[in-house]
């Protein structure tokens, strides 16, 4: 697929069938994760691929539930992380990332007011990742409100090492809508802010 | 060009050539950007273009020396900055993504979900500007309250990164990847 035909039409999906993903398919989204750019390319991101539908319910329970006014109910992510065949979780090595270069790489102290850039470094992994879905016929949607700690239990995350995101992959069963975007005169200045 | 080429060959570039670029093309770059989505769709980005060659000098100084062979010199990415002809800036609005309603961060990140939401635009743009033929380099080692400063960024606003954008005058060198098995496990870690 052309790429800004993939970045356009990527949508959030949260409703999916529960027909199985070709191995070959996860594995082009891994590989293009794995080609992203990172901080003095320390690479910090890790990739569990969950198909274990036990591990996955375990997972979908620590995803926060909606609160509305008069009841929870639960979060459609949880729905879409029981029912796909695969759910890819995504965490990070702490201490590498943003800091200056030591020994193996990273490890150095860190470097800016933002500490460990994690976070951005493996965004860049995801992005790649969802984008790699999409051209490939598959839907994802990225989850960060979830319980990490309890998550990281279910995974046996060592020390060192925490759960950034999980995000279902499968075959979508919904079109998905376009969030309306701001417009580009509110997000792009020129020059300096406030021009 | 297709999306697993782009991902595949873009790569960080470091020395550029002065050629002017055409503002469609900035204008693609910035849209395939404010494509990528966010948390709760809050788009916390914010992108400054800055094309003004003293303002590109005075950024690029804020960028952290490195040390070689004992020795402080420039970052390379300092000289990129200069050449090329324009330098995007990327903020992000504080307290947006990772918050709830009322103002109090929901998950353990705390505040720096912006972090994560940044990235994603970011990769966005970076491969867009590979697909038409520019290169960018993701830059983060700088003083960041400093850029603000440069660039009269307001409270609530923090300065994540910044790339330039340019035609590439070199064809930059593919970093060493880890194997997948390196980062990669099945149903728990380890496995």
């Amino acid at each position: 697929m052309e790429l800004f035909e993939a970045i356009k039409n990527r949508r959030s999906i949260r409703r999916y069938k529960a027909d199985p993903v070709d191995d070959k398919k996860i594995n082009a989204i891994l590989e293009a994760g794995r080609w992203a750019p990172s901080w003095g390319n320390t690479q910090c991101w890790r990739f569990i691929v969950v198909r274990d539908a036990k591990v996955r319910a375990k997972l979908a329970d620590t995803l926060a539930k909606i609160k509305l006014p008069d009841k929870e109910i639960p979060n459609p992510g949880a729905n879409a992380v029981n029912t796909v065949p695969v759910v890819i979780v995504v965490c990070a090595e702490i201490g590498k990332s943003g800091t200056k270069p030591g020994p193996g790489g990273g490890g150095g102290g860190y470097v800016t007011d933002k500490g460990d850039w994690f976070m951005f470094d493996t965004a860049l992994a995801v992005q790649n990742m969802v984008l790699a879905a999409h051209a490939q016929g598959l839907g994802t949607v990225i989850i960060g409100l979830f319980d990490a700690a309890a998550a990281e239990k279910v995974i046996n995350i060592p020390k060192g090492y925490r759960i950034v995101t999980l995000f279902p992959v499968g075959v979508p069963d919904q079109e998905g809508k376009a969030p309306p975007r701001k417009e580009l005169s509110e997000i792009v200045i020129k020059d300096k802010f406030g021009q | 060009m297709d999306v697993f080429e782009a991902i595949r060959n873009r790569r960080s570039i470091r020395h550029y050539k002065t050629d002017p670029i055409d503002d469609k093309k900035i204008q693609a770059v910035l849209e395939a950007a404010h494509w990528a989505p966010s948390w709760g769709n809050l788009q916390c980005w914010r992108f400054i273009l800055v094309r003004d060659p003293e303002t590109k000098s005075e950024v690029a100084g804020t960028l952290t020396k490195v040390k070689v062979d004992n020795e402080w010199v420039e970052n390379a990415a300092a000289l990129s900055i200069k050449q090329a002809p324009v330098l995007i800036v990327i903020c992000a609005e504080k307290c947006q993504a990772g918050f709830s309603a009322d103002g109090t961060p929901v998950t353990d990140k705390g505040e720096y979900w912006f972090m994560f939401d940044i990235a994603l635009a970011v990769e966005n743009l970076v491969l867009a500007a590979h697909a038409m033929g520019l290169g960018t380099v993701i830059v983060g080692g700088f003083d960041a309250a400093k850029v603000a400063k440069i660039l009269d960024v307001p409270q609530g606003y923090t300065v994540v990164t910044m790339t330039p954008l340019g035609v590439p005058d070199h064809k930059g060198q593919v970093s060493p990847r880890k194997q997948l098995n390196e980062v990669l496990f099945e149903d728990k870690y380890g496995k």
